[in-house]
């Protein structure tokens, strides 16, 4: 069974190499690709110079456009489980195979890594936990379907949820829209604990000031999704 | 409508009409974007030859003021243009991203047949 881990990287010379250091050693049989989003640290330089397998996006396309390159380039070479990992060195691949299980036995085609089903590692902070509550709490009411960690960008999915996100995937803060997709589309979410860990470096990409926005844009397209759905007569 | 105020009126929607023309035989705009342009010189147009027109629209709607109405009517119209722009931007914007991840993979591509050709010539 073929697995690409997508790494999406915007500005991460401090941990890259890190992450891609300790996926090769937890998990040497499984392939990796560093998706760089056009960073204008040294993170291409890094991964010229280490030899990394990395795809280099000549503009800034966003977090969502970065993963949604992965997906195209995993549907391009036949993969059958496409995995996310936050180039941050969040995402322990020692969970990976934890992750991975249910989508490779046919369980499920989305596997979500959550923090919060044993509440272990890095929790976050309070006013995230609050939003990713609340974003739980929309998902809950629009897909019936409770998922915890809805944020969480430590995924796998099979390979049919892979080429609906090769074609289909939200340019920004794309996590919470992606379990709508995947749920108003059929396909089984579902969610294994893993333990995370508070970013080795850098800064995040979202910063308090855009909180407020990130609300109110994911719960907007959270619900023209689940709306788009009922009139295609997908899942509700 | 005093007649000095109806000729400025119709030279500058002709002013405006020419400008648009040769705005797309230049290049500059597109056949597709001056359509809603040239519609709009058109109905100015009209306003500025007719100003009964106005007159007529004004008491169908029942505003009180005919340059009210012709206020209102252009402020939908530059809504509605902002709004097609919106729309054709985001087009554009998915076909950037598109052709992006796609210009990535192929340069993924070429940099792997590179490495290849590489490791042959050694």
């Amino acid at each position: 069974m073929k697995v690409l881990v997508i790494i999406p990287c915007y500005n991460e010379s401090e941990n890259i190499c890190r992450v891609v250091q300790r996926l090769k050693a937890t998990c040497p049989d499984v392939d990796y690709l560093v998706v760089n989003d056009c960073s204008t640290d040294d993170s291409a330089r890094i991964l010229r110079e280490n030899g990394y397998n990395y795809l280099d996006l000549p503009l800034n396309l966003g977090i969502g456009g970065g993963v949604q390159s992965g997906y195209l380039y995993a549907t391009a070479h036949d993969y059958d489980i496409t995995v996310q990992m936050d180039g941050d060195g969040q995402h322990d691949p020692q969970y990976l195979y934890d992750v991975i299980r249910p989508v490779a036995e046919g369980r499920l085609d989305m596997c979500i890594g959550s923090r919060f089903i044993k509440k272990e590692g890095f929790q976050t902070s309070f006013m995230r936990r609050v939003g990713i509550r609340f974003l739980s709490f929309m998902i809950r009411i629009l897909t019936g379907q409770r998922v915890l960690d809805v944020t969480s960008g430590y995924r796998a999915c099979g390979k049919r949820m892979t080429a609906l996100f090769a074609q289909h995937y939200a340019q920004d803060y794309p996590e919470p829209e992606a379990i709508v997709t995947a749920i108003c589309n059929g396909y089984k979410v579902g969610e294994v604990p893993v333990v995370m860990e508070e970013r080795q470096g850098g800064v995040s990409s979202i910063r308090a000031f855009k909180s407020v926005y990130y609300m109110i844009k994911v719960s907007l397209a959270l619900i023209i999704h689940r709306l788009s759905a009922i009139q295609k007569g997908g899942k509700g | 409508m005093s007649p000095v105020f109806q000729g400025l009126l119709l030279v500058g929607d002709l002013v405006f009409l020419i400008l648009i023309f040769v705005m797309v035989k230049n290049g500059r705009l597109s056949v597709r974007f001056s359509l809603p342009w040239l519609g709009l010189g058109a109905g100015m147009l009209v306003l500025a030859v007719w100003p009964e027109v106005a007159k007529i629209l004004r008491s169908l709607v029942q505003v009180e003021v005919v340059s009210n109405m012709v206020f209102i009517m252009l402020f939908c119209f530059v809504l509605l243009v902002l709004l097609i722009l919106c729309a054709v931007v985001s087009e554009y914007n998915e076909r950037l991203k598109r052709l992006t991840q796609v210009n990535a993979m192929l340069e993924h591509r070429v940099r792997q047949l590179e490495e290849q050709l590489h490791r042959t010539d050694r």
